[in-house]
């Protein structure tokens, strides 16, 4: 997989809040058609870093790659062009409406004189299409986001990130708040992207769900890029300790 | 396995019971309207007569108008406080170019137009880089407008004298007033912009989840701008049509035939749109302003004194406070 060209890089990747150094001078690479975990105590830096790939946050420094291409992601639509789709932790979508207008949420489908309306029925058409894709039971399209259970609201949230295009999905923390059934459900998701070729990066706490499902991980500690394993190759245990910090590629290079 | 059962079962008794509730909130003002109208036609005398629709119509417009462009506002989850400064400033300016200046109606209303566009730009230059809270912004862009139109018209009420204003007015298309065509004109535009065009889905999702509209690619920013630009035009134009009416500028606003931010607040909120943006639907909001012109004008056939409207008035904005409320905890 590594001797592929990344789909993407990011070099010397640094934000601050204040006096809080967030990432610190991060370099990482995600190869296509991985899922790709990113694992780190709270606070770690793992959301911001994901932000700056999905343009809602500008790093301080730094430079990131989209298939070897340098690339300027300055807002949230900079970054779906390019092809990365990110599923929020507080998901980002609208309770307020439905399943369709959230699926299309800033890039609704028009159609008539001078593309003047909505779309409404081909929204509905694409909308149950993806949702078939990724197997979700969504048994009404035009149900509002607020009577939808965690899984469901996952699964339209990826929906979104499909139909924008995105190649790269970025999902901070999809099973968090989930039960066994739904974290299964959202599981399952990840494995229907892998197998429509998509590159996952899967932000979780749960180390065992990170085994099960990732190619490769990546592992931050207080802003920091400690190193990344191929799944296949190590365990629990090294894992956990790159996140406590007391493995760390750095130390070992010194020993 | 029965217990979880009858915790599914007791889950979907409130599931019924919230969507029934919500049914209620959703529909209770037609079928309120409706009986108010039965109600009326038997015991209000000449309450069904063609005249007295057409004079209820008439009378609902100049709120009913600004109320449209308000609850626009109002979806992308901003309050708009400056409409008695608008009305003023759109008032006065508008004798002042007609009358004064003589300039034509037409070119007249045009710049209107543009006047309303920059008092828009105004309360959103506040709202959006001042991050102002819009009630307070407004309310201070209000406060401007107004000192404008007492500057601009030197303190005076300014009287008409040209007819072609008021004559237009007094046209009828097809038998109906311009103020009934432009009130239905108003909400049927909002209604297709709402419901069907881009800029109506990202009102509502800007004004249901500002953080998720903006991190979905939606400018926020420019919506919000947008919509209070709406507002001014739609209440410049109820300021024109109430000046219309007067031949006479409205100085403050307030006067006879000036619009009352309240009523203006009142018929949003029964209208079920929320003060927290993103829910609601424009075209109850004119059912609304129907439902309270239809009460005024009912009461005022029977004889009842002008107390009991405006205590009923009073009832009414609480009553819809405390239904947003209800709505709310849904
Ligand atoms: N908008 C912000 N303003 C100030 N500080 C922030 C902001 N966002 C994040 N931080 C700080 O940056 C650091 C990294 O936070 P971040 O949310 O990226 O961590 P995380 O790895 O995603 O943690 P978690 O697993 O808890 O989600 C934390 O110290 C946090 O307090
Ligand atoms: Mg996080």
């Amino acid at each position: 997989m590594s001797n592929q060209q990344p789909i993407l890089q990011l070099r010397g990747i640094s934000k601050s809040f204040g006096f809080v150094q967030a990432v610190k001078n991060v370099n990482w690479e995600v190869y296509p058609g991985e899922v790709h975990a990113l694992v780190g105590d709270n606070g770690a830096g793992k959301s911001t870093l994901i932000k700056m790939i999905c343009g809602a946050l500008l790093p301080d420094s730094g430079e990131i790659l989209v298939k070897g291409a340098n690339a300027r992601i300055a807002e949230p639509v900079d970054a779906f062009r390019l092809g990365i789709a990110p599923v929020y932790q507080d998901l980002a979508l609208v309770e307020g409406r439905d399943v369709v207008m959230n699926m299309f949420l800033g890039d609704e489908l028009t159609h008539g004189p001078f593309n003047l309306f909505l779309d409404h029925k081909r929204m509905a058409i694409e909308t149950q299409r993806v949702l078939d894709e990724i197997h979700s039971r969504i048994p009404n399209v035009r149900e509002y986001v607020r009577r939808l259970s965690g899984g469901q609201r996952q699964a339209v949230a990826v929906g979104r990130a499909l139909i924008r295009g995105g190649e790269v999905i970025i999902m901070d923390e999809p099973t968090a708040a989930l039960g066994v059934e739904q974290t299964r459900e959202v599981l399952n998701l990840i494995e229907t992207l892998r197998s429509r070729g998509k590159t996952v990066i899967f932000i979780s706490h749960n180390i065992l769900q990170v085994l099960q499902v990732t190619n490769r991980i990546s592992v931050m500690f207080h802003g920091e890029m400690v190193g990344t394993r191929k799944t296949s190759e190590t365990n629990e245990d090294e894992i956990v300790g790159m996140i406590v910090g007391t493995k760390r590629d750095v130390l070992a290079a010194q020993e | 396995m029965a217990n979880s059962d009858t915790l599914e079962y007791r889950n979907r008794r409130t599931d019924d019971a919230q969507r029934l509730l919500r049914l209620a909130l959703d529909n209770w003002l037609y079928a309120a309207t409706i009986l108010l109208c039965i109600f009326f036609a038997f015991r209000a005398p000449n309450f069904l007569t063609v005249d007295n629709v057409i004079n209820t119509l008439v009378s609902s417009s100049i709120t009913g108008i600004v109320t449209a462009g308000f609850t626009i506002v109002l979806l992308t989850g901003t309050i708009d406080a400056s409409t008695s400064g608008i009305t003023a400033l759109a008032s006065v300016l508008c004798a002042v170019m007609f009358q004064q200046w003589g300039v034509p109606l037409p070119l007249t209303l045009l710049l209107l137009m543009v006047a309303s566009i920059l008092m828009g730009l105004v309360s959103s230059f506040l709202i959006i880089e001042g991050r102002i809270y819009s009630l307070i912004a407004t309310l201070g862009s209000s406060g401007v407008f107004l000192g404008l139109s007492v500057g601009l018209a030197a303190g005076q009420q300014i009287a008409i004298t040209k007819p072609e204003l008021q004559n237009a007015l007094f046209e009828r298309p097809l038998g109906i007033p311009v103020s009934i065509w432009v009130l239905f004109l108003c909400y049927l535009l909002g209604y297709v912009m709402l419901n069907h065009t881009r800029l109506g889905a990202h009102i509502y999702a800007t004004g249901s989840n500002y953080s998720a509209a903006r991190l979905s690619g939606i400018p926020v920013k420019r919506v919000i701008r947008i919509a209070l630009i709406i507002a001014a035009t739609t209440t410049s134009l109820a300021a024109v049509l109430a000046t219309a009416r007067a031949n006479l500028s409205l100085l403050y606003g307030v006067t006879i035939g000036g619009v009352n931010l309240a009523d203006v607040f009142t018929a949003a909120l029964l209208g079920g749109i929320s003060l927290r943006g993103g829910v609601g639907k424009i075209e109850r909001n004119l059912v609304a302003v129907l439902f309270l012109s239809i009460l005024s004008n009912g009461l005022q056939l029977m004889g009842t004194a002008p107390a009991v409207w405006l205590v009923i008035k009073g009832l009414a904005f609480v009553g819809a406070v405390i239904i947003d409320a209800v709505r709310q905890r849904l």
